[in-house]
Formats: C-alpha cells, sequence, structure tokens
C-alpha cells in the first residue's frame, strides 16, 4: 500500500476501541506536529473517525475476532491521503446510500451518517486486494490549506 | 471533554461543552447529559463554542437527545458551534430537525419559544 509521496503517519493496530482511541491519538499528536491546516486537519480526523469506528465495531474477519488495521497518511502531490487497510469482511462504503435527509426528529435515521460526512467532504476510493484486505484510500486536496510542514515532524513507516 | 450545566434564571438549562465530541468525548458526557435534561424536560441550550470536533456518534447524540426531549415537552437547541462543526452539520441537515443558533440570545429565544402551553 505504501506509494511515492512523503510519510506522515503510520500506525498500526488491532480493532478495539482502546487502540482505536490511542491510534486517533496518535494521529491528532502528528497532525500537530506536521502543522496541518484546519480544514485538513479536520477532514482527516473526521475520516479516521469514522472509517475506523466503522470498521471496530461492524468489520469483524471471516474467522472471527477483531480486524487488523492500518492506516497511513502521505502528502502527495499536493494532497493528503489516507489510506485504511483492514483485514475484516469486504465493505466498499462508496456504495452505500446516503440516508434521506430528514423532515422530522421521528424520521431522521441515524445511520450511516458518518460514512456520508466523509464521502462529502473527501474523494474516496476502494479495493478489495488480492491478500483478502479492504482498502480505502481517501484524498483531501488540501494544497492552499496546507502551513508549511516541518521535515523533521514526519513519521518513519 | 468537560460539561458545565447550569440552571438559568428563565427556566432554561445551559449546557456548556468544552473539547471533541469524537467517540471518546461522547461517551464521557452522554448519560450525565441525559440524565439531567430527559427526565424532567428540560429546555436546553447546548454551547459549542469551545467545541473543535465533531463526529457521528455526536450527532447521533443529539437527535437521540431531542427525541427524548420532545417527548417530555422539553426542546434542545445548539448555539455558537465553530465553523467547520458548522459546515458538518449543513453536511447531514441537522438543522432541519435541530435548531442550530449563532449565539446563546438567539437560542434562548428560540427555546422559550418551545414552552408548552
Amino acid at each position: 500500500m505504501d506509494q511515492p509521496g512523503s510519510r506522515l503517519f503510520a500506525v498500526q493496530f488491532s480493532g478495539t476501541l482502546p487502540a482505536f482511541d490511542a491510534a486517533f491519538a496518535q494521529l491528532r499528536r502528528a497532525l500537530g506536529e506536521a502543522r496541518i491546516a484546519n480544514t485538513p486537519r479536520f477532514k482527516i480526523e473526521l475520516a479516521f473517525e469514522e472509517v475506523v469506528a466503522n470498521i471496530v465495531r461492524h468489520a469483524a474477519p471471516p474467522d472471527g475476532g477483531v480486524a487488523d488495521i492500518r492506516v497511513v497518511l502521505d502528502e502527495r502531490d499536493g494532497a493528503l491521503v489516507l489510506t485504511f487497510d483492514d483485514n475484516g469482511a469486504p465493505f466498499d462504503p462508496r456504495a452505500r446510500p446516503d440516508p434521506t435527509p430528514p423532515r422530522s426528529l421521528d424520521e431522521a435515521r441515524i445511520g450511516g451518517l458518518g460514512i456520508m460526512m466523509v464521502r462529502r467532504t473527501t474523494t474516496m476510493d476502494y479495493v478489495r486486494t488480492t491478500d483478502g484486505h479492504n482498502r480505502l484510500i481517501v484524498t483531501i486536496e488540501s494544497a492552499s490549506d496546507f502551513e508549511s510542514a516541518s521535515p523533521n515532524a514526519r513519521a518513519s513507516d | 471533554m468537560k460539561m458545565e450545566i447550569t440552571e438559568r434564571p428563565d427556566g432554561l438549562v445551559a449546557i456548556a461543552l468544552d473539547g471533541r465530541l469524537d467517540t471518546p468525548g461522547v461517551e464521557s458526557i452522554e448519560p450525565q447529559l441525559t440524565a439531567q435534561t430527559v427526565p424532567r424536560g428540560a429546555r436546553a441550550l447546548v454551547d459549542l463554542n469551545s467545541v473543535e470536533f465533531v463526529g457521528s456518534l455526536a450527532i447521533r447524540m443529539f437527535i437521540t437527545l431531542a427525541r427524548a426531549l420532545a417527548k417530555k415537552q422539553g426542546a434542545l437547541v445548539l448555539h455558537s458551534p465553530q465553523p467547520l462543526v458548522r459546515e458538518l452539520f449543513e453536511t447531514v441537515s441537522l438543522e432541519r430537525i435541530i435548531p442550530v443558533h449563532p449565539d446563546a440570545a438567539a437560542a434562548a429565544a428560540a427555546a422559550v419559544a418551545t414552552r408548552p402551553a
């Protein structure tokens, strides 16, 4: 899943809520150190929150247990690219229809909001890899929002 | 995630949130927020001025709370969201079902207007 570009962050963890919380805290520290501007930072954090929470809650591997999750963040051609890789059940979030905009409180559906928010604030691509993993690539076009990154803030893989 | 709940002289309940409404943030406040507003059907003003991030779990919490309050003749009104948070609310059309106002005064006026006859 590694492609040319500047690696800003990489983490691998098991699909449990405590591990998710710890990985999210690491990501936030890395974003601060790399001085990512507010708008792309918000979108990155939103994508991480929603995509990983979805994997943790719904993507148990076919053989049981919890999913193994790997997330990397690269800067590539002026865009920020988040790649999520997991060994859970096949799931292409792009195929999920958006919830209908609610007309009343009673009518409002809660499921599916997270994926919709990510889809509407980023560009998403998905592949099922030959080794049976989900790979979701979330791109945030943010060249104009990028503050100068500190070279020594880049995390090694 | 910090939460401060105060009673206002006009009978409204002011709730100031400070921090991030991500998964751990929501889990840390939702039980207390529900317990202190729903049983008495509060008309609750939630100040989001110091909330820098919201995820879908926070949207779910607000919808669930608003439904529960409405059943008790209460109301939920949000106010003062930061620009990125407000944009996210617009993305999911939250303002169609829960009032979101730019400041506390407008939110209070809206909450008072929901007072049962």
